[in-house]
């Protein structure tokens, strides 16, 4: 750690934990909602209990590369970061407002726009926040002694994605319109900025822990995120083929969200060739095991499983079933969450000043949560494939089928329970640690 | 070999050039909506129900369009699948229908208890009006219909199932209420048409007499603790009328 202020992103980790273990709950209610199991429902009916799902992942994915950012633009920039008390109440008004729309979901104060659930009121507190952590980077960078790609990169992913939050909080009376520009949010993000912000982390991963020179990796950065805006912008049109957009959309997105899975791949590669490529020896291993695995399950999840269901051929079966679910979970695991555990697991060390690299715990969180996502993806699988033949082309009453399902609800469980494990793992080798403190201050890794 | 500089032109090219296009794009897609939406339909009461959809996160569990959580049915064509009268009825209690499966959530805008009446009436009718809207939005073909059984001629089936007995046969009041029913009966029933959530009602009337069918509708439960057959709250005079059509199916 090389500098003081760097330490306000353990804090920001730690807030993931919390909200990460917290969705985990709202996902169980939900899987055995679908067993047939609803005795919550009276109190947590299942649209609560998915738009806290959802959110909670959205809030804590922020969280991280809120707390990544934090940890990165210093020692990119080369100085301390521009206000400390700024982060603090920023990490604060995050979890605050995130806490609101969580107990308000629960008492009936949402939007039901999925992905988008909270209320417009809070959607403004949410641009503050935004805006008061952008402004305490572009301050570090601005009066920083150099811009680096990486830094740029990750800041301008930031910007956009805070930019492109303001779409999302229009109002339309016609669901046509409401449903296109809910895209530009959740799309465009995921599919779209997140990358480049996801493409400037794993870039400063594999700086730090293969060693390969800093201007060979940017190059290559520039490549991947230039095939994701390439296919990711106008692969929105994959959202657009049956919501009420004129046809070429089918054209269009069809081309273009098939290209999708070339950025992932090439992440992939890439990610993979620079630890090859790499003469240095870093003791963290398992940081790197995570950024390998992420490039990878972000292959599999967002560009694999994403293809498998994105021609529009396919895609008017598919669209809303199950299928979607497959995808979802294992593209946002594999993208975002495996990212920014990567991130906490390369911190930590640093930030505690506990140089512990070969705990049984982290090598097993790895390992459990990977195949327990897998489990649960096959299980998603089965269920959307199942749903898609008996509802869909059977022509089977849409409950029948659903339970049906039940049995396969009960392997999506067990299959979480296991993912559950690991996360539960990864969260005991995080408490293990203990609290961050200056003992590595000064040193570069 | 390439350098950093044109990795960095290919990157702020092609961002530029694919942005543009989806720009323009949605120039020309948000020109072409109120047509295929069919604006001119949306009546302060479609408005209205858009409105309820949004506040309640009904896509928290069902679909529309596609899109939304996938625990609940698909909703873009239910107005055509089950029309109004059907609608009218599920919506006035959801948990009524369906009993011993899946539940609706209980809210507050179709209670009459919490919200009167009259306003539950309102909400009710412009729901289904906001359904009735979406139904016909150009959606490129997509319905995402599951296939609920052939369609039912009410008045055939009753032609055919009278026709033996001539006495037997249906009055036009008779066939008044039992169109009005029909749209309900037939969400989860057919005549020859198969099994769907409920069994075929063909020959029904070789199978019961009128007082097991008549307690089947007015009490359910009373007959089969786990059914998922609703009690509709008939009156008296529904019941008999369609008692007598049943009993006419052979």
């Amino acid at each position: 750690m090389k500098y003081k202020s760097q330490k306000i992103a353990w804090y920001f980790f730690a807030a993931c934990m919390g909200l990460f273990l917290l969705q985990l709950v709202y996902g169980f209610i939900m899987g055995f909602a679908h067993m047939g199991m609803d005795g919550l429902h009276d109190i947590i009916p299942f649209n609560a209990a998915s738009a806290t799902h959802k959110n909670l992942l959205v809030v804590w994915l922020l969280a991280g590369f809120m707390g990544a950012a934090y940890w990165i633009i210093p020692e990119e920039s080369g100085r301390e970061l521009w206000s400390i008390k700024l982060a603090w109440v920023q990490l604060a008004s995050l979890l605050l407002v995130g806490v609101t729309a969580v107990i308000g979901f629960h008492l009936n104060w949402w939007e039901g726009r999925k992905f988008l659930e909270i209320p417009r009121e809070l959607d403004f507190l949410v641009v503050v926040n935004v805006l008061a952590f952008l402004f305490n980077l572009l301050m570090t960078i601005w009066k920083g002694k150099r811009i680096t790609t990486t830094a740029s990169v990750l800041f301008f992913g930031l910007l956009s994605a805070a930019l492109l939050y303001l779409p999302g909080m229009i109002t339309f009376d016609n669901i046509v319109f409401d449903s296109f520009f809910r895209w530009w949010v959740v799309h465009l993000w995921v599919e779209g900025v997140w990358e480049l912000i996801m493409g400037a982390i794993m870039s400063y991963l594999l700086i730090k822990l293969t060693g390969v020179d800093r201007e060979v990796i940017e190059k290559w950065l520039y490549i991947i995120v230039g095939f994701t805006f390439l296919s990711g912008i106008l692969g929105t049109g994959h959202h657009y083929y049956y919501t009420g957009a004129p046809g070429y959309w089918l054209m269009i997105g069809g081309i273009f969200s098939a290209l999708e899975p070339l950025a992932f791949l090439g992440m992939a590669m890439y990610a993979i060739a620079m630890a090859r490529k790499g003469g240095r020896k870093h003791p963290n291993k398992i940081a790197l095991t995570w950024t390998i695995g992420c490039a990878v399950m972000s292959f599999v999840g967002a560009g694999f499983l994403g293809f498998a269901h994105t021609l529009p051929s396919v895609n008017m079966y598919t669209h809303g079933t199950l299928i979607t679910g497959m995808h979802g979970h294992m593209a946002f695991w594999g993208a975002y969450a495996m990212l920014i555990l990567a991130m906490i697991a390369y911190v930590l060390p640093q930030v505690t000043g506990r140089k512990r690299y070969t705990d049984w715990k982290a090598e097993w969180a790895f390992w459990t949560s990977n195949i327990g996502m897998t489990g649960m993806v096959g299980a998603f699988a089965v269920m959307g494939v199942v749903q898609v033949y008996l509802e869909r082309k059977g022509g089977m009453d849409f409950l029948e089928v659903q339970e049906q399902l039940h049995v396969h609800a009960a392997g999506l469980v067990i299959a979480a329970a296991l993912f559950t494990m690991g996360i539960v793992l990864f969260f005991m080798n995080f408490c293990s640690y203990g609290m961050p403190n200056d003992e590595t201050l000064g040193q570069e890794d | 070999m390439l350098t950093k500089s044109a990795a960095k032109a290919f990157f702020l090219g092609g961002t530029v050039i694919c942005a543009a296009a989806f720009v323009f794009l949605t120039v020309d897609t948000i020109a072409q909506f109120p047509d295929r939406s069919h604006e001119e339909n949306m009546t302060p009461e479609v408005i209205h129900g858009f409105e309820i959809w949004t506040e309640n996160n009904c896509m928290g569990c069902h679909t529309l369009m596609g899109e939304g959580a996938y625990y609940a049915p698909e909703l873009t064509q239910v107005f055509r699948r089950r029309g109004e009268a059907w609608m009218t009825e599920f919506l006035k209690d959801p948990q009524a229908f369906y009993p011993n499966r899946r539940k609706m959530v209980q809210y507050d805008f179709y209670d009459a208890k919490k919200v009167g009446k009259e306003e539950a009436a309102k909400n009710i009718a412009d729901t289904i009006a906001f359904f009735n809207w979406v139904g016909d939005i150009d959606l490129n073909g997509f319905t995402g219909d599951p296939n609920n059984g052939p369609e039912q001629d009410i008045e055939k089936a009753a032609a055919k199932a009278a026709a033996p007995t001539a006495a037997a046969s249906a009055s036009v009041d008779q066939l008044a209420t039992l169109r009005s029913l029909n749209a309900v009966c037939a969400g989860c029933h057919t005549i020859g048409g198969g099994a769907l959530v409920g069994p075929d009602l063909a020959g029904v009337a070789n199978r019961f007499d009128a007082k097991y069918l008549t307690k089947w509708i007015q009490e359910p439960s009373t007959i089969k603790a786990d059914t998922t057959m609703p009690n509709l709250g008939l009156g008296d005079a529904q019941v008999k009328e369609l008692v007598d059509f049943l009993l006419t199916l052979k």
